[in-house]
């Protein structure tokens, strides 16, 4: 029981850990993704039509990526180069998103009498690994989508901090003007973190439709891509601190899953469950003391002219 | 006419235009013409009083939350749970109205709860201002996450205490008129909470510009630091400002309740939250333009239920989501049009300056 609960929490992990490394780096750079609950949604969606449509999950995935891409580049375009509010945009593009995909998921499927589903990813037992007990069958036997993440982390951790790609990124965040100083377009900067965000985010969605349910409602997302951005504020824009972050809560959406399936043990409500998550979030920002912004957060970057 | 008005002006209007032009092309994809729907859409909506009622209806709570997102807005603070507290006000009216339907007179009734309604609102925006001054707390993950933990207890209350009589579905019984919110128009829907949310908005515009509270507030939104060294207590602001949004957004819940639903239903005005967002941008947070922005908001939700409704042609809801995600996005541009325009006319004064 307690190893199955223990795989499912680092499942429910998977896509938190996607959308918050990537706030992490995008946030680093200065950029606060708001549309990320957008993004992850647009990726649920485009995973599960290039899914169906094709009846192959790599097509769905490479889609969803691309439905990322999309939503990052425009919101962007428009905080970046035309220098708007961060948060104001990406709520307009989390509103346009949620109704783009209902309604083009009406426009491709009309209104089908079953609902619509694919085969979600397979759990993929990596041979000898997953063979270790306790540990292998937590770690080692998760989707591919899971696997992506394990090497993600050390790779984000790597180049944010040991690169020169990094470096940049990190000033940008911080010093602006002296990375302009330096010959680099800041903008460019910010821009490529951002799409690079959007890549990860519709991957995050991508999990949710391709990897895990197998079909796309309208609330598949629910909160969970804001949870992703909580997870970067209460980590200090660290990739460790959202790497435990992430654990925390896929290991608490996995016991609200546990107790709502049997029934919160007749002490809770399940409402109780559902909300726990996003009590945690509020606890936890109340608890940090000390964060370690970084200094241009969410702030445009203009040269004097 | 002052050249930055103008601008302000046209830039609003083509932005506008441009997100219902995008809205359009959107329909062709489902195989309709864009063009005959909406000019059948706006042809109903002006001629059928009903519908034309309507379109102020849906502009009632919008401008509540719209001016909720404002209020903390101008002391650069962000309070994204707009929804959260909506629905607090929500569970507050449906509870009170219930409990004492029938045994007080309407006018005597629809007072208190609505007063209720604003302090429970304001308590849970209060509670996030508390957080974020106390414990200098982020106010926007607080706000946006106190929105689902309210909708779950709401969930909560309906499956259990509040649940109808007939214990059928997770909604509460029906309020009988006595609890209901007297109608502004006969023949319409349309209440006098739209009266309600005009003189609100007023009242926030008065507050904003013309009392040292609101003085004391725009101070600590555009320069924290200078507002401080000035003797205002910024934490004291924080929790006011919260508290004040809340119960705006809390309002909505009293019009709601006791003005259109009469009940208390799982998951209904899922999206007045972040369209009173998108609201309050529109109309730069300025509590006198939110009214037409909200209207504007209504007009493109009743038309687009309008076409919902068409016969033949099938057009989902979303299409409401789609058209206001669109014009939001395009007068978010307009913003920096407009930004564009001013710099370029600011360039050439210097320019005539320096020739002469």
């Amino acid at each position: 029981m307690i190893i199955s609960l223990l795989s499912r929490a680092l499942m429910m992990s998977t896509p938190l850990l996607y959308g918050s490394l990537a706030e992490v780096i995008a946030e680093r750079s200065g950029m606060m993704v708001t549309a990320i609950e957008g993004i992850f949604l647009m990726g649920a969606w485009g995973g599960f039509v290039g899914g169906y449509l094709t009846g192959n999950a790599a097509v769905g995935i490479l889609m969803a990526m691309f439905c990322g891409l999309v939503i990052a580049s425009i919101y962007g375009c428009i905080t970046i180069f035309m220098k708007q509010h961060q948060v104001v945009t990406g709520t307009a593009l989390n509103i346009l998103a949620a109704g783009f995909c209902t309604y083009f998921q009406r426009v491709l499927f009309g209104v089908p009498t079953t609902p619509l589903k694919i085969t979600p990813l397979a759990n993929i037992p990596i041979p000898l690994l997953s063979d270790i007990p306790v540990l292998g069958s937590i770690l080692f036997n998760q989707n591919f989508l899971t696997y992506i993440v394990y090497l993600l982390i050390p790779v984000v951790y790597i180049a944010l901090y040991k690169t020169s790609v990094g470096l940049t990124i990190r000033a940008t965040g911080e010093n602006p003007e002296a990375v302009d100083v330096a010959g680099i377009h800041v903008s460019k900067v910010r821009f490529m973190v951002v799409l690079f965000a959007g890549i990860m985010g519709g991957l995050a969605g991508a999990f949710y439709s391709v990897g895990y349910l197998g079909m796309f409602t309208a609330n598949i997302i629910g909160g969970r891509g804001w949870i992703a951005f909580a997870i970067c504020f209460l980590g200090n824009w660290n990739p460790k601190g959202a790497v435990i972050g992430t654990l925390v809560f896929g290991f608490t959406e996995a016991i609200s899953i546990y107790m709502q399936s049997i029934g919160g043990g007749g002490y809770f409500p399940n409402e109780f469950f559902i909300a726990l998550p996003y009590l945690l979030t509020i606890i936890l920002t109340v608890a940090r003391k000390n964060f370690n912004v970084p200094a241009k957060l969410g702030i445009p970057y203009s040269k004097e002219n | 006419m002052n050249a930055r008005i103008k601008d302000l002006i046209i830039t609003n209007f083509l932005a506008i235009m441009a997100g219902i032009i995008l809205s359009g092309v959107v329909l062709i994809f489902l195989g309709v013409n864009p063009v005959a729907v909406f000019g059948e859409a706006l042809k109903t909506m002006l001629a059928d009083k009903y519908t034309f009622g309507d379109v102020f209806l849906k502009a009632t709570p919008l401008i509540f939350t719209a001016l909720a997102f404002a209020f903390t807005f101008k002391a650069n603070l962000f309070n994204i749970g707009a929804q959260g507290q909506f629905y607090m006000g929500a569970i507050v009216a449906a509870a009170v109205s219930l409990k004492l339907d029938g045994v007080l007179p309407n006018f005597l009734l629809l007072i208190i709860v609505c007063i209720l309604t604003l302090i429970a609102g304001g308590i849970i925006g209060g509670l996030i201002g508390y957080l974020k001054s106390r414990y200098n707390a982020n106010e926007f993950l607080v706000s946006m996450m106190s929105t689902y933990v309210v909708l779950a207890l709401m969930n909560y209350l309906l499956r259990t205490f509040l649940k109808e009589a007939k214990g059928e579905y997770p909604q509460t019984d029906a309020l009988t008129r006595a609890a209901w919110i007297p109608t502004l128009l006969s023949g319409t829907r349309l209440h006098m909470g739209f009266i309600l949310a005009v003189v609100v908005a007023a009242g926030v515009w008065i507050l904003l510009y013309k009392t040292s509270l609101g003085y004391r507030i725009r101070a600590v939104g555009s320069n924290t630091l200078a507002s401080e060294m000035s003797g205002i207590n910024s934490k004291k602001v924080y929790i006011t400002a919260f508290f004040m949004s809340g119960a705006l957004a809390g309002l909505a819940g009293f019009t709601e309740v006791n003005g259109v639903q009469h009940m208390l239903i799982q998951d209904f005005n899922t999206g007045i939250g972040s369209a009173g967002l998108g609201i309050a941008i529109l109309a730069n947070a300025n509590p006198i333009g939110i009214i037409f922005a909200a209207i504007l908001f209504g007009a493109l939700n009743v038309m687009g239920n309008l076409m919902g409704r068409m016969p033949g042609v099938n057009i989902p809801s979303s299409i409401i989501e789609l058209m206001q995600g669109f014009v939001m996005i395009f007068v978010i541009i307009s913003y920096f049009v407009r930004f564009y325009l001013e710099n370029r006319r600011e360039k050439r004064k210097i320019k005539k300056v320096v020739a002469q």
